[in-house]
């Protein structure tokens, strides 16, 4: 075990992400993990790791320093690119117009205490803590091991990503769909949704014109990541990872789990459609 | 006694609704049901989430296609277990001290005194009908309706974990420390959320309290 990389700054967050703790929401604990599950595996597949190992999870303005020469890999919201890190290289994420969270993997992953399972951080719930300044990252395999000489930069961005193209997010019936009515129904698949800046890894906030949720109180029930609540405001809240586990708002409808990684890859001020799920 | 359906809810999911209303009735169905979910684990599934009426069924992809036959005899299997009398939850006393900063609110709203107050809180056996939210967080039935307080027009940004609360027609502890808008009460040195205690096999316990258990508040003093 070594340690390579220092946090500089976390910038609005920075935490230890992997694939979660699925199985344990009776308990009132979140499903958790990447944010962009495909851009995790990505990392961890240019370093040859396991897909499942741990890595940093980084919004805007997160920066690192090196300490000790390592190859890393960082995908996600710039696309994804490997190198090896000289010591004293910063590591940067500025804004990205192509998405919001980074990823970034060390050789054999990163070392990061497990709870049931998962080294996934969730603040929420007082599940470990997102770093801060001085944090120190260590990896778990060879740090010069894993990299051919010269290799620089494998999969770049492609130009299409920074369209401004609405994307369709493709949804299943949500438990109460029925209870909604015509008019709310149309304007759910009828309009464009703006991401609001009040998302997080517990849910993205929607704004656009409101839709009326169902008349009456909703008993508390347990709630999928992906739900699309309507709370009486009438703009939507798509629940995500480190969302609570019950909720009363009326669900109109549930995000595929395979278009969550873009949903959640879409910045705030960003359009999001919905579709109906073939076969619906 | 209700009906039981199967709503879909994405992929692989079902939201198997028991009752109509929460209540004793919706509490001993949902205690019966996860009982055998828990005994005899219909194939394919993953995981199980209890809520007030409905529970949550997730399988792995695949094994409980609409209209399979196994899904279809779930409702009528799980709704037999309803008819065998269910031993009473356990009762668990916890220790508090009533000395919350919302107190007076509540004396207030509820046109008593604050010893009232505490007195009518610790006179109740509440049933712990689940646990969601934050982890270990009870959601506790059975509140005094005279205790039923609005809750705060501002959420505190900062509530400590162990804070006991009331919340509309809802009391409640904090498990975990995060904002709340929940009147406080009085505290309890309990800590219902606690991670060092899951430890490999014995999971559950890192929640201090469990669906089912039921609630029985013990005043003390500050000291």
């Amino acid at each position: 075990m070594r340690e390579v990389l220092e946090v500089n700054s976390p910038g609005l967050l920075t935490s230890i992400q992997d694939g979660g703790r699925p199985g344990w929401r009776r308990f009132g604990i979140p499903p958790g993990g990447a944010m962009d599950r495909g851009a995790w595996h990505t990392a961890n597949r240019m370093l040859h790791n396991a897909l499942d190992c741990p890595v940093l999870e980084c919004l805007q303005g997160a920066s690192l320093r090196v300490i000790e020469e390592t190859a890393v890999a960082t995908s996600g919201a710039w696309g994804a690119l490997a190198w090896t890190a000289r010591p004293g290289e910063i590591i940067e994420f500025p804004p990205s117009l192509a998405g919001v969270w980074h990823y970034l993997a060390l050789p054999g992953g990163i070392e990061a205490a497990h709870f049931l399972g998962s080294a996934s951080v969730c603040a929420r719930a007082q599940i470990g803590t997102a770093l801060v300044k001085g944090s120190r990252i260590a990896c778990l395999g060879n740090p010069a091991s894993t990299l051919p000489a010269n290799v620089k930069c494998r999969h770049p961005i492609q130009l299409e990503d920074y369209s401004d193209a609405v994307d369709a997010m493709r949804v299943w019936p949500g438990p109460q769909w029925q209870a909604f009515d015509e008019a709310a129904r149309r304007a759910f698949f009828g309009q464009v949704w703006h991401v609001s800046s009040h998302s997080d890894r517990t849910g993205y906030r929607l704004e656009g014109a409101p839709i009326a949720p169902p008349p009456g109180e909703l008993v508390s029930e347990p709630v999928r990541v992906g739900s699309v609540q309507v709370p009486p405001n009438g703009q939507p809240v798509v629940t995500l990872h480190d969302g609570p586990t019950v909720g009363g708002y009326a669900k109109i409808a549930l995000v595929d789990p395979a278009d969550l990684d873009r949903l959640a890859q879409t910045r705030p001020g960003q359009s999001v459609r919905f579709t109906k799920i073939p076969g619906w | 006694m209700h009906r039981m359906t199967l709503t879909p809810y994405g992929p692989d999911a079902w939201l198997l609704r028991f009752a109509e209303q929460p209540g004793e009735a919706a509490y001993e169905a949902a205690r019966a049901i996860c009982r055998s979910l828990e005994a005899e684990p219909p194939p394919g599934l993953i995981e199980y989430v209890p809520g007030y009426t409905s529970v949550l069924l997730e399988f792995a992809a695949g094994t409980a296609p609409a209209g399979s036959p196994e899904l279809k005899a779930l409702p009528a299997r799980l709704a037999k277990q309803l008819k065998q009398p269910a031993e009473p939850g356990p009762i668990r006393e916890i220790p508090v001290v009533y000395d919350g900063p919302d107190l007076a609110r509540v004396a207030e709203h509820a046109g008593l005194s604050a010893r009232e107050v505490c007195e009518l809180h610790a006179a109740t056996l509440y049933r712990v009908a689940l646990l969601g939210f934050a982890p270990g967080f009870p959601y506790l039935e059975g509140l005094d309706p005279k205790l039923h307080t609005p809750r705060l027009d501002t959420p505190r940004p900062k509530v400590d974990a162990g804070s006991v609360a009331i919340g509309g027609s809802h009391t409640g502890i904090y498990s975990v420390p995060g904002p709340g808008g929940w009147n406080l009460i009085g505290r309890t040195e309990i800590r219902l959320f606690d991670p060092v205690r899951a430890c490999p096999g014995h999971e559950a316990e890192m929640c201090w309290l469990r669906m089912g258990d039921r609630v029985r508040f013990v005043p003390r003093g500050k000291g």
